[in-house]
């Protein structure tokens, strides 16, 4: 809660002191109801430190996820090192990494590709994080679209009356298998944005509707009894 | 770009690595939930739907379910192609559908043949496709005729001659191939799984020895235009059981012995000659079992199951005649005719389940004769391999074998005061052939039976009624289409092709036929117009379909040695092309039931 205050406060600030007008329309926010779901691959978990090697991004309009427009970018990172990291841990050629294009060349595309929608993931703040990084030293602002996490969608509809004491897993996996979603390969931009925008669909329905996600009941009396 | 789309399936499979390339390119997700109407009947639509997850139902215009479609079926396909929904469609679970649009698809179709055929609504022209291009089968005279180019060729996989012996294995498991050519500059050679197992561990080579050095350099090539025939005489020649096969300089597969072997059909041209020059019951016993033996062989081979049936029925006959000669005694090969009833009289029995038959005489012969005669043929067919018939349908059954004067009381009794038994041995008899002795005096009898029916019409609606005697489709169509882990069994039998066989045999006893094959009758009664010349094809290709599923499930059940469960079928075993024909066929089955239902009005008995 207290994040998302200094966050709009924050927005609100770069607004004022936004210098390149075009992107003003990323500051409001779009009215269409889209929304995009985003995934970035990394050389690492450090946000201050680490790369975006590769980037995918995938509107979803209404119950359609638009998989035939959606925009896929490899990146070349910065330094030698990073790129050797890149090879290493996404097992990717070295080839591929070389064949990446610049940051600088690919985040206005991002931007203008994601526009005033909302932003989806899983473990979105750390994508918006990642991106943040390459924005603000680019354009001197950050992200302002607002950020759908879909770990907390999923949340509200299975553990919001757990009862105390109920083990909750939010990992990708348990989502994956409680909305009966196939398994993708992991660790792809693509498939990650992708199973995100499935999770997106599904869970805002399934909340527009009412309807929760029942948890297995033995196990909440077993952690109660636990407890 | 879903990567994760599956293009192996049918009939997907069949695009280019372009065009899936392409196809995968363009297509977006849709999302519906529970009850959310995706599709209506008779509306056009601007995509293909596939789904991906969840559940998909199909209702017809009274709000029937006619199937629950799930993971990788295909539905929309004549709102796309045809501009007008066959069903309407809703999600019945949260489900998510691959979306391919139309323009594309079009394309596609009038790019790719192969693949364009899958989208024709007439079920005969989707299988003739698929007969023509996933069995290689033909007949002997066929395979001498045969160009290599139209064998099953290997593709062949290349690997340079430098490239290690484990690099070789890899390359053979990717291609799933025994044989790989190799590379070195302009020398081509063939290296095989054998060779690499010999090299590593007989020889004990390192993997990282250059695959050239355990390679066969000694190619020896056919061109695409050769005949098979000279394939297999280069093979004996060469002593070689693999040839590259060029067009011009190119290599463009490899051939293999076996696959030539696998075009021969079976020896079925040898056996009238056994059963012909057959002395003893032992002589006729090894030839029966030579008829059954080809059934499963003519069937891997490719030969369309109606056309096993043909030859397997044409081959029983022999064999029953010349049974009739060797054990009936003088008088009863005098007075009498044999005949056959039932699958056996129509020509669809292929893997045995019982045998039906029967003996009319045409005046009383000597009692003891005819108690002898009953037993002894009896016997020998069951030495031979045909199981008794559970229903006692056979000549040892003094009820089956009797002089024509008491046979047609029989009948009108059957006719006239029908009991629970009698539709069945109506149907039965009605599907007879003569196989032995006068068969005039079968013609007579089944004559003087059309003549009772004719004047009977609530008798030949008696008779048309056991149709129902099993469920309805309703519940087996919607069972069949659900998705993994729901489906039912479904019994082809009762489901597929009794309905056809029985609804079929009925109209045709009301129209006075003589012909006996499910297939000619189809044929004469859309001539006298009660069904359009489409559905004829539709029913007669359905028919074919069901019994070609059932004798795929007899095989298995054969090897099994059981005849158990033989005619049931789990949709979850059958690929998604056999499920969306399977689905076909029993669309046809149930408009069929309709067609016979109004037509001998059963809706008021």
């Amino acid at each position: 809660m207290f994040e998302r205050v200094v966050r709009r406060i924050r927005r609100e600030y770069d607004r004022r002191r936004l210098k390149d007008p075009h992107w003003a329309d990323l500051f409001e926010e779009d009215p269409s109801g889209e929304v995009v779901s985003i995934d970035c691959e990394t050389t690492g978990f450090d946000v201050k430190k680490d790369e975006i090697i590769y980037v995918s991004a995938i509107r979803v309009a209404g119950g359609r996820i638009l998989t035939s427009s959606a925009y896929n970018a490899m990146i070349r990172p910065e330094s030698a090192a990073m790129r050797a990291d890149a090879i290493r841990v996404h097992q990717l050629r070295a080839v591929d990494v070389e064949a990446g294009r610049p940051m600088s060349a690919v985040l206005p595309e991002l931007l203008e590709f994601i526009g005033g929608r909302p932003v989806v993931g899983y473990w979105i703040d750390y994508d918006v994080s990642m991106l943040d990084r390459c924005v603000g030293r680019s354009f001197g602002f950050r992200m302002p679209n607002r950020r759908i996490e879909v770990s907390e969608l999923y949340y509200e509809l299975k553990y919001r009356k757990a009862p105390q004491g109920t083990q909750v897993d939010l990992s990708f996996n348990a989502i994956a298998r409680d909305l009966g979603l196939r398994q993708l390969p992991a660790h792809d931009a693509f498939n990650d944005a992708l199973s995100a925008a499935e999770m997106y669909v599904q869970l805002t329905d399934m909340k527009a509707r009412g309807r929760t996600i029942p948890r297995d009941r033995g196990a909440d009396v077993a952690t109660a009894i636990a407890h | 770009m879903p990567r994760a789309f599956d293009t192996k399936t049918a009939p997907f499979d069949r695009l280019t690595p372009d065009e899936r390339a392409e196809l995968v390119g363009a297509l977006d997700i849709g999302y519906f939930r529970p009850g959310e109407k995706i599709l209506e009947k008779g509306a056009p639509a601007e995509q293909l739907y596939v789904v991906l997850k969840g559940a998909v139902e199909e209702h017809d215009d009274d709000g029937h379910l006619i199937a629950v479609l799930g993971p990788k079926q295909i539905f929309g396909i004549r709102a796309v192609v045809h501009g007008a929904a066959g069903a309407n469609y809703q999600a019945s679970e949260e489900s998510l559908v691959y979306l391919v649009p139309r323009d594309l698809l079009l394309s596609l179709i009038r790019r790719n043949p192969e693949f364009a055929v899958f989208f024709y609504t007439d079920i005969s022209s989707k299988l003739a496709e698929v007969a023509r291009t996933e069995k290689s089968g033909q007949g002997i005279e066929g395979v001498l005729r045969t160009r290599i180019r139209d064998a099953r060729l290997r593709p062949p996989a290349f690997i340079e001659a430098a490239a290690s012996i484990e690099e070789a294995e890899q390359r053979m498991s990717e291609t799933e191939s025994n044989s790989l050519m190799v590379r070195d500059g302009a020398r081509l050679g063939i290296v095989t799984r054998t060779n690499l197992s010999k090299a590593a561990i007989l020889t004990k080579l390192p993997l990282s020895t250059p695959v050239g050095e355990c390679t066969s350099w000694a190619l020896i090539s056919v061109d695409e235009n050769d005949f098979v025939f000279d394939a297999l005489i280069t093979m004996t020649r060469h002593n070689k059981r693999r040839l590259a096969v060029t067009r011009g300089d190119e290599t463009i597969g490899v051939l293999e012995d076996i696959d030539i072997l696998g075009l021969f059909a079976g020896n079925s041209q040898l056996i009238p000659g056994r059963i012909d020059r057959a002395r003893s019951l032992d002589d006729l016993g090894v030839a029966a079992r030579d008829i059954q033996s080809q059934v499963e062989r003519l069937h891997r081979q490719g030969v369309k199951v109606r056309e096993i049936a043909a030859i397997t029925s044409d081959l029983n006959r022999q064999l029953f005649a010349k049974l009739f000669v060797m054990v009936a005694p003088t008088s009863i090969r005098e007075a009498g005719c044999l005949f056959v009833m039932g699958s056996e009289g129509r020509g669809e029995q292929t893997v045995r389940t019982d045998q039906d038959n029967g003996l009319l005489l045409a005046h009383p012969v000597p009692e003891e004769d005819l108690a002898r005669f009953r037993v002894e043929f009896q016997a020998a067919l069951a030495a031979f391999g045909f199981p008794p018939c559970p229903g006692d349908i056979m000549v040892s059954n003094p009820m089956w074998s009797q002089t024509v004067d008491d046979f047609q009381d029989q009948l009108r009794r059957w006719v006239l005061t029908p009991e629970i038994e009698s539709p069945m041995y109506l149907g039965i008899f009605y599907d007879a052939v003569a196989v032995a002795g006068d068969a005039e005096l079968l013609a007579r009898v089944k004559g003087r039976f059309i003549d009772l029916m004719a004047g009977e019409t609530a008798a030949i609606a008696h008779f048309a009624k056991a149709i129902d005697q099993f469920p309805g489709p309703g519940g087996v169509i919607s069972s069949i289409m659900a998705t993994v882990g729901r489906e039912e069994p479904i019994d082809l039998k009762k489901s597929g092709t009794f309905p056809i066989v029985h609804g079929i045999r009925s109209l045709a006893i009301e129209k006075g036929l003589t012909e006996t094959s499910t297939f000619e009758r189809i044929g004469r009664i859309a001539e006298t117009g009660l069904f359009d010349e489409a559905f004829a094809r539709d029913l007669a290709a359905a028919f074919g379909w069901f019994m070609e599923l059932r004798l795929q499930s007899q095989l298995r059940a054969h090897l099994a040695g059981t005849t158990e469960g033989e005619s049931i079928i789990r949709p979850g075993d059958l690929t998604t092309l056999d499920r969306d024909l399977m689905r076909d066929g029993l669309r046809v089955v149930k408009r069929f039931r309709e067609i016979v239902r109004n037509h001998f009005k059963l809706g008021m008995f």
